[in-house]
């Protein structure tokens, strides 16, 4: 670790893994509850355990993102953070107000939240993955300029390389999109129509760009191939990306009161998303088999390329099989959309946040590169316990989703909702228990951090 | 020539790609929102709905249903429920008597006390809802 | 295709002599090109398809159409292709100034693609014909405009070329952006040349 200024990344890492083991405490309780119906109800309503899931997801991301960036900002501008204090102090603001907001989903009934947060006056909650109040909100935009203040200087005053740039943009484009959520009109076709200027554009959108450019960096760092080779890669494939994901966005206008027009728009265009995750796969692939060393951090690759196979998979093989207006019409709002959903954001922005958190977090507790081989092997055994068990959780998630597709939407005698979720229960006990097993991946990739702390890093000969 | 792209063009089309379909973004999203009044039932658009609007928020109905596919799938769809339950008054009825420890064994909705008033202005948004033109969509009205 | 035909225009290009790996120009705008084709085949595609279940309605409309503005735009297009080509051709002869002037022609024939263009959208947006209207007119608003788009995009491009070859970027040996651009341009002047049959007269 060649900046002290990198160290800042630490405690935005520890507090990503601990808000990670949060939203999955809180997913298996939502598993439960859609098999035992009324399953802490009602004193966690489903619909609370949920918005603490979704919010808990998208914060631990958010700190990973910018404990990312702080640990790869520094290096790659060759200079210091412009203030690492400043960074401390976010850190403790935006860990407090996510602490209180989600003690506030848990603790009080969500019109009462409403209530002493004064929503009223800017009206912004209710609705999906924006549950939070409207002070919340105005204090992630608050962290998120600091934050991006703190990386700009630094960025500016050092070397401006490809990745530092592409993550840059992304990191604007989160933030400048997330002002959207404060658009909350009466009319409901608006509302949700710039509702997806957040959740698309970020996802499938500017998300991407820092995806990309973390997937470039860890490849780098781990290969050793040359940095023109990477770098005009990630320009190819985050053009892709934009190109396809910006028009893609009407994927999500089919059925929310727009114009008909979007069915073609929408379709044509998404169906093409893929791409820019096919692409990475064969990059980062390729990448390591042209490697011009062996790493000794193994688990680091391993979650790099794992992140590349299972987001292609998740959000473009997934994505791909409703994505086209005339099956979505069918699928639309299903366990289909549940499956996809959660494949795609393991695979896509989960793993990337590990893989770096893997690269960085041996050297950020003072190891050279690497951890103890007892540390990787556990490591990588949560690698393919988490993995392997999402695959899962999105395989039964998709049977659950064909049956009622079928049932409810195409059948001749369609029938009634909570009628087709009881015929499909089976499938729901079977993701609750690879949901468990996702859980005990994740305790054992915690382990990971205590074991073989004491014993020499792994170091290959030259 | 010793490499087949050279980073300085795969860069030009990231920029100017990107920017193109940003700009042809702009332009749909403009048509779009200039063609809403034909599909979005705005006439019906009252104080009332635009209450039921925030009833609808405020106790985050979306938390466990989906409004036209968006949302959780927990609960039925309610996009169509006014259609599917018959009338203002079902609707009412479902809500109101919810019971407040739930029902055992089964998916419970809460009992969110709402005033008669607050009753009256969330059917009148799913009313509302029930009739923007969405292109067709449910498939049926089972939602 | 494209491929070969601009292999064919190559004649007299020391390049025939030489294996070809990879087609004219940088291979990034290759992957761009072919993305785009991949969009415009779509939209052609789903043109297609949906016209067979709306024959009567498409028939119909498409007689609304300027046929005879359309084909003086494919003429537009089709000489301007032919005067890139010849800017490319110049520029390995190393007859820089013969290129530049090529280049600007080919530029005027883009620009009064647009001109003609640009009057049929003027014509159209004031008989109140908007893409919700019907399907026939959602698929040739959206084709014809987005294509529209690419010609202007197209245009940008061809200017920054032409400056280049003023400035005396390009060499009789180097000539690899210039190849690019016009790789592009070509691109654009492939999907008009079917945009306009499968639209306007089919």
């Amino acid at each position: 670790m060649k900046y002290t200024s990198q160290m800042v990344a630490k405690p935005y890492f520890i507090a990503a893994i601990g808000l990670f083991i949060g939203q999955i405490l809180f997913g298996v309780i939502m598993g439960m509850q859609y098999v035992v119906g009324d399953f802490l109800f009602p004193e966690i309503p489903f619909n609370v355990a949920r918005m603490v899931h979704t919010n808990l997801l998208i914060v631990w991301l958010l700190f990973g993102f910018m404990g990312a960036a702080y640990y790869m900002v520094p290096d790659e501008a060759e200079t210091e953070l412009h203030s690492p204090f400043l960074a401390k102090l976010m850190f403790w603001i935006f860990l407090v107000a996510g602490a209180l907001t989600i003690l506030g989903y848990l603790l009080v009934p969500y019109a009462t939240l409403a209530e002493i947060t004064m929503n009223d006056l800017l009206p912004t909650m209710g609705r999906e993955f924006l549950e939070q109040p409207t002070i919340t909100k105005i204090g992630i935009v608050i962290v998120a300029l600091a934050f991006l203040y703190n990386i700009g200087m630094t960025i500016l005053k050092g070397r401006k390389t490809v990745i530092n740039l592409v993550l840059l943009i992304g990191l604007v484009g989160l933030a400048v999109f997330f002002l959207f959520s404060f658009y909350n009109p009466d009319n409901i076709v608006l509302d949700k129509m710039f509702w997806w200027f957040v959740v698309h554009l970020w996802v499938e959108g500017v998300w991407e760009l820092i995806l990309g450019s973390l997937l470039a960096y860890v490849l780098i760092k781990t290969t050793g191939v040359d940095r023109e080779v990477i770098e005009k890669w990630l320009y190819v494939i985050i053009a892709m990306a934009l190109i396809t994901g910006l028009i893609g966005t009407g994927h999500h206008f089919f059925w929310i009161g727009t114009p008909g027009y979007w069915q073609w728009w929408g379709s044509i265009f998404s169906a093409l998303e893929p791409i820019p995750f096919f692409m990475m796969t064969i990059f980062a692939f390729n990448m390591v088999n042209k490697r011009r060393r062996q790493h000794p951090n193994k688990p680091a690759v391993l979650w790099a390329l794992g992140t590349a196979v299972m987001a292609f998979l998740g959000a473009g093989v997934w994505g791909f099989l409703h994505t086209l207006s005339f099956v979505n019409y069918y699928t639309h709002g299903t366990q289909i959309t549940a499956a996809h959903g959660h494949m795609a954001f393991y695979g896509a922005y989960v793993m990337i946040v590990l893989a770096i958190i893997s690269y960085a977090m041996p050297m950020l507790n003072g190891r050279k590169a690497a951890n103890s081989q007892l540390s990787q092997i556990v490591e990588m055994w949560s690698f393919w316990l988490m993995t392997i068990s999402m695959v899962f959780i999105t395989l039964f998630l998709t049977g659950a989703g064909i049956v009622q597709v079928y049932l409810q939407r195409m059948s001749d005698a369609p029938l009634p909702f909570m009628v087709v979720q009881d015929k499909i229960e089976l499938f729901y006990w079977l993701r609750e228990g690879a949901g468990i097993i996702f859980l005990i991946g994740l305790i054992v990739y915690v382990a990971s951090f205590f074991v073989g702390r004491d014993q020499p890093e792994v170091e290959l000969p030259k | 020539m010793s490499q087949a792209f050279t980073k300085s063009m795969a860069r030009n089309i990231f920029y100017g790609g990107s920017m193109f379909f940003f700009l042809l973004l702009l332009v749909l999203t403009f048509d779009t929102v200039k063609s809403l009044p034909q599909t979005d039932n705005r006439e019906n658009l009252t104080e009332q709905v635009a209450k039921g609007k925030h009833v609808w928020e405020n106790n985050n109905c979306i938390g466990c249903h989906t409004l036209m596919g968006e949302g959780a799938y927990f609960a039925p769809e309610l996009g169509n429920a006014y259609k599917r339950m018959g009338s203002k008054e079902a609707i009412i009825a479902f809500i109101k008597f919810r019971p407040k420890n739930g029902i055992p064994g089964r998916r419970s909705m809460p009992q969110f006390n709402l005033t008669d008033d607050e009753l009256d202005a969330v059917a009148e948004f799913l009313k509302y809802v029930s009739e923007i033109n969405n292109q067709d969509w449910p498939p049926n009205i089972q939602g | 295709m494209l491929y070969a035909t601009g292999f064919f225009f190559n004649i007299g290009n020391e390049k025939l002599t030489k294996v070809m790996k990879y087609p004219p120009g940088d291979l990034a705008i290759w992957i761009f090109i072919m993305a785009e084709l991949l969009v415009f085949g779509l939209f052609f595609a789903s043109y297609a398809v949906t016209r067979i279940d709306n024959i009567e309605l498409f028939e119909f409309y498409q007689q609304s159409l300027d046929r005879r503005a359309a084909l003086w735009n494919t003429l537009a297009l089709i000489s301007s292709s032919y005067f890139v080509v010849q800017a490319v051709l110049a520029i390995n002869r190393a007859r820089q100034q013969q290129a530049f002037i090529f280049m600007l022609l080919a530029l005027l024939m883009g620009l009064v693609f647009m001109a003609i263009k640009t009057q049929e959208f003027a014509h159209h947006i004031d008989q109140g014909i908007t893409l919700s209207t019907n399907t026939f007119y959602m698929f040739y608003l959206s084709m014809a405009f987005f294509h529209y788009l690419h010609v202007a995009l197209g245009l940008i491009v061809l200017a920054v070329l032409a400056n280049n070859i003023r400035k005396g970027c390009y060499s009789q040996h180097d000539y690899n952006g210039l190849e690019s651009g016009a790789s592009y341009w070509h691109m654009v002047d492939l999907v008009w040349i079917i945009l306009f049959p499968l639209v306007y007269v089919m």
